[in-house]
């Protein structure tokens, strides 16, 4: 099987790019990605989400994340941080960390005596999810499974020690992979979308075929400008696997 | 919106309270707004003050604004204090640890309490800002006082103010009831029954019901609050007002 992976990303309507708070990383090589999502209500966030994707592309975060090796991700999001004297406001608001939710996924060979299977493996920390579709037809919808289950005050992965504690509730999934499978990674509020329009009987799937950025821009300005989409930063990776 | 002078026997005590707590309330949202390129101007804001005079009531750079970015309340306060905030030491106890604490607003004891007129104040400028803004989230007039009015009843010009909207809403009034009574805590009742006075009562009634989503996000903070909660607190700050401000996705671990 063959993968191609592709992400598409655009920020919250009225933002600049420098203002985009989200990240993803695609290593096809090593077969990792991930989606992160700073937290709009915390500073250096956008940092913070960028070290998650990039530490865990590079096998420096495993499945399950455990508390070490987050610490020297926590290390040096402080260092980035206290480069330079901060103002009143910016020290009083590092000192509570940054967060982000986040998904990572991890495809692995499964061999038996007798043949070797592709599997899949995640975790996921507050609301950014993974789909997985086979045959037009969701089979995994991870972490959350509900349009109705997306709030503004999610479990997310935090900068500093005391906010380890979404460690523990970070959920784990897995499952093995055929050929023509489809898998998105995305942060919450395309992840939202993408459910409500399934739980209304539609295939949100279908509109995410054969995008490039550009169309993929006008598609979620569109649904913005409908208020079938939140204003929110936006970031889906997309993983076909071809036979 | 804030008392600052007080009036009767321990006015500078007083008076330091809600200057505290309208430094304390700035200060919040302040942060709430910083962001690591500088802070965001999600909020501007007007401070009025009432006693001898009634007039915008920013002390340094901001003296004599009416209306002001977050931004810039952020960038110039007219001083900052060091002061000590208690946090945990890691083994169950608590520890001093210095904060920069900004001063915007500083307190005056003298006599009167205009509520009426600074209200009245207080419309005019919403008026202003809805004809500018029409679309604008709806803005909040918080009062912060530790006297009664001393000249009228001022639950006219609360209505009146409560009765402007934009397209998005009705706009909000929330009172802060700083009182020298040893009376406990009240946040956000339902119901008037427990207030211990009168006046007490009548800023209750002068206030907005909290709107549903504040009373989502209150809820999620683990706050007691029911469908008939209004934005009404008595001898408590309202800094947990500012957290109910919604900008976006806020963590579940952040205070």
């Amino acid at each position: 099987m063959e993968i191609v992976a592709t992400d598409f990303w655009l920020p919250k309507n009225g933002s600049s790019e420098a203002e985009y708070e989200d990240a993803s990383a695609i290593a096809e090589g090593k077969l990792r990605f991930a989606v992160a999502d700073g937290a709009t209500e915390t500073s250096f966030s956008k940092i913070w989400a960028k070290q998650l994707v990039r530490a865990f592309v590079d096998g420096r975060l495993s499945i399950p994340i455990v508390t070490d090796e987050l610490g020297p991700l926590q290390s040096r999001w402080q260092k980035i941080v206290h480069r330079h004297p901060l103002p009143w406001y910016a020290e009083e608001k590092a000192s509570d960390g940054a967060f982000a939710a986040f998904v990572g996924l991890q495809f692995f060979d499964a061999r038996s005596e007798t043949d070797v299977k592709t599997n899949w493996r995640a975790a996921a920390a507050g609301d950014s999810c993974l789909f997985q579709l086979r045959d037009g037809k969701i089979v995994e919808s991870f972490p959350l499974e509900d349009s109705g289950s997306f709030n503004d005050r999610p479990n997310l992965l935090g900068s500093v020690a005391n906010g380890n504690g979404s460690l523990e509730t970070m959920s784990r999934a897995g499952g093995p992979v055929f050929a023509g499978d489809v898998f998105f990674l995305m942060t919450d509020a395309i992840a939202c979308w993408f459910l409500k329009e399934h739980e209304r009987g539609n295939k949100p799937w279908d509109l995410l075929q054969g995008q490039d950025q550009s169309s993929f821009r006008d598609l979620v300005t569109n649904l913005r400008a409908e208020k079938e989409m939140k204003n929110d930063d936006v970031t889906l990776v997309r993983i076909d696997f071809i036979a | 919106m804030a008392d600052v002078f007080g009036g009767g026997e321990g006015n500078q005590k007083k008076a330091d309270g809600a200057a505290d707590a309208i430094n304390r309330m700035l200060q919040n949202l302040v942060i709430k707004c910083a962001k690591e390129e500088g802070i965001r101007d999600y909020f501007h804001v007007g401070v009025i003050g009432y006693g001898a005079q009634v007039g915008p009531a920013f002390s340094g750079a901001l003296a004599g604004q009416q209306m002001v970015p977050i931004s810039q309340v952020g960038n110039s306060p007219a001083r900052v204090e060091q002061r000590n905030k208690k946090v945990s030491d890691g083994a169950g106890g608590l520890v001093d640890q210095p904060v920069r604490f900004p001063i915007w607003f500083e307190p005056v004891a003298n006599g009167g309490t205009p509520m009426g007129q600074a209200l009245g104040q207080a419309k005019s400028i919403v008026e202003n800002w809805l004809t500018q803004h029409p679309d604008c989230f709806p803005p909040i007039v918080i009062n912060i006082t530790d006297g009664e009015a001393t000249d009228g009843d001022p639950t006219v010009a609360a209505a009146e103010i409560r009765r402007l909207k934009s397209s998005d809403g009705e706009v909000l009034v929330f009172n802060c009831h700083l009182s020298s009574q040893r009376a406990s805590t009240i946040e956000y009742p339902g119901n008037g029954d427990g207030l211990p006075d009168k006046f007490a009562q009548q800023l209750f009634q002068m206030s907005s019901t909290l709107p549903e989503h504040m009373r989502a996000i209150a809820s999620q903070s683990g706050m007691s609050v029911n469908e008939g909660s209004r934005g009404f607190v008595f001898n408590a700050d309202l800094v947990a007002l500012i957290k109910f401000l919604d900008i976006g996705t806020r963590p579940s671990a952040l205070r």
